[in-house]
């Protein structure tokens, strides 16, 4: 597998991802987005450009997975919250399965192929 | 407005920075710019929250490299397809792509002006453009590639200057040579002295009326006609317009002083002399 290849293959990899984590972040309650980037930023090699986490938080909200609302910070400036709505907690249970299925499913065949 | 205090320098490569991010953002229905920037306002003040202020270029710089460039946190498919289009070309070896493509052009206009090639001078001007547009957003400085950009646009520019400063004032004597205008009191070019000193008068103050209108409208129209020839005028400002006014005037009293001297009869007195 060339470098390049690889390179190519992560990317698309962690973008497809990225909705996926964000989601899965938000399901144990609000965050606003600094701390939504820093979470993700705990998983290794899931977040490459912290900046693309805010279009994608924009688009979740958009398509009604996410509402916001500000909230005073005591260290700065009001902060924007994103959380789960009922409507993005379904699609996170479908994604999660969904995520869960392909898991198993990729573990089977390199478990086929004895590696 | 961020609250964060920043170094003049450091707000400047700020708002640039966000200036970026809104032309990469523009055209998705799906994402709020200004929601997006509230974001990255708030994530800067954040992450700068504990250094020492005014906060400098390079902590700001730091934060904005982990934010990472604007233009890549849209998936490829998701943007519109000519900044698709724009990113392939740009994407060539030392982003040299675009600014071949221009010189190319121009080449190849040269090569086929007698079959209508200065059509190619249109495309290769917008490519120019584009090119100085995608170097200007991402708030870098043009380099030795300017040498392949730079033509089309310049030859433009001055095709477009000599015909609106030349053009009407030329029309302005042809219409005085092939038509008697006498009777609204512009005079005849002969090679008398009274037709000699009233009609370069008239071509004067002409020119005069003619430079006064175009400087006004130049005055008004001055920051989109700075921004489609740019960079070649971006140090043009209104005074250097307001002094072109004032040439203007000068000629447009020159002429018609000429044409008032020409009534005269001194000249006439002259003129006769010479017959």
């Amino acid at each position: 597998m060339s470098d390049a290849f690889y390179e190519n293959w992560t990317t698309q990899l962690r973008k497809g991802l990225l909705e996926l984590a964000i989601l899965n972040v938000l399901a144990d309650g609000p965050l606003y987005g600094y701390e939504i980037v820093r979470r993700l930023g705990d998983v290794e090699s899931l977040v490459i450009t912290e900046g693309t986490v805010y279009p994608i938080l924009s688009r979740l909200r958009t398509e009604e997975h996410v509402d916001s609302y500000i909230e005073e910070s005591s260290s700065g400036p009001p902060r924007k919250y994103y959380r789960l709505t009922p409507r993005g907690r379904s699609q996170l249970r479908r994604m999660n399965e969904h995520w869960q299925r392909l898991h198993q499913g990729i573990g089977r065949l390199r478990k086929d192929h004895g590696r | 407005m961020t609250m964060i205090e920043l170094t003049p320098d450091a707000k400047l490569r700020f708002e640039q920075y966000l200036q970026r991010m809104r032309e990469s953002l523009r055209g998705r229905p799906a994402v709020e710019t200004a929601e997006v920037e509230q974001n990255v306002r708030e994530h800067v003040e954040v992450a700068l929250a504990a250094a020492p202020v005014p906060v400098g270029t390079d902590s700001l710089a730091a934060v904005l490299e982990q934010l990472g460039p604007p233009e890549q946190w849209l998936p490829e498919e998701e943007r519109p397809a000519w900044r698709r289009t724009m990113d392939r070309l740009m994407t060539g070896p030392e982003d040299w792509r675009l600014p071949y493509l221009s010189i190319g052009l121009m080449a190849l206009m040269l090569l086929t002006l007698p079959i209508g090639g200065f059509l190619l001078l249109l495309p290769a001007f917008l490519l120019s453009r584009a090119w100085v547009a995608v170097i200007e957003e991402r708030g870098e400085t043009l380099d030795a590639r300017r040498w392949l950009v730079l033509p089309p646009i310049v030859i433009v520019f001055v095709s477009l200057l000599f015909v609106a400063v030349i053009g009407v004032v030329v029309l302005a004597g042809a219409a005085a040579v092939e038509h008697d205008l006498r009777s609204i009191g512009i005079p005849e070019p002969g090679t008398s002295a009274e037709a000699i000193f009233g009609f370069s008068g008239y071509i004067l103050s002409a020119a005069g009326v003619w430079w006064l209108v175009l400087s006004l409208i130049l005055v008004w129209l001055l920051e989109p006609i700075r921004n489609l020839f740019s960079p070649i005028l971006t140090k043009v400002r209104r005074r250097h317009l307001l002094i072109f006014a004032g040439v203007a005037a000068v000629c447009l009293v020159l002429g018609l002083g000429l044409m008032g001297v020409a009534q005269s009869p001194t000249v006439h007195a002259l003129g006769e002399r010479l017959r």
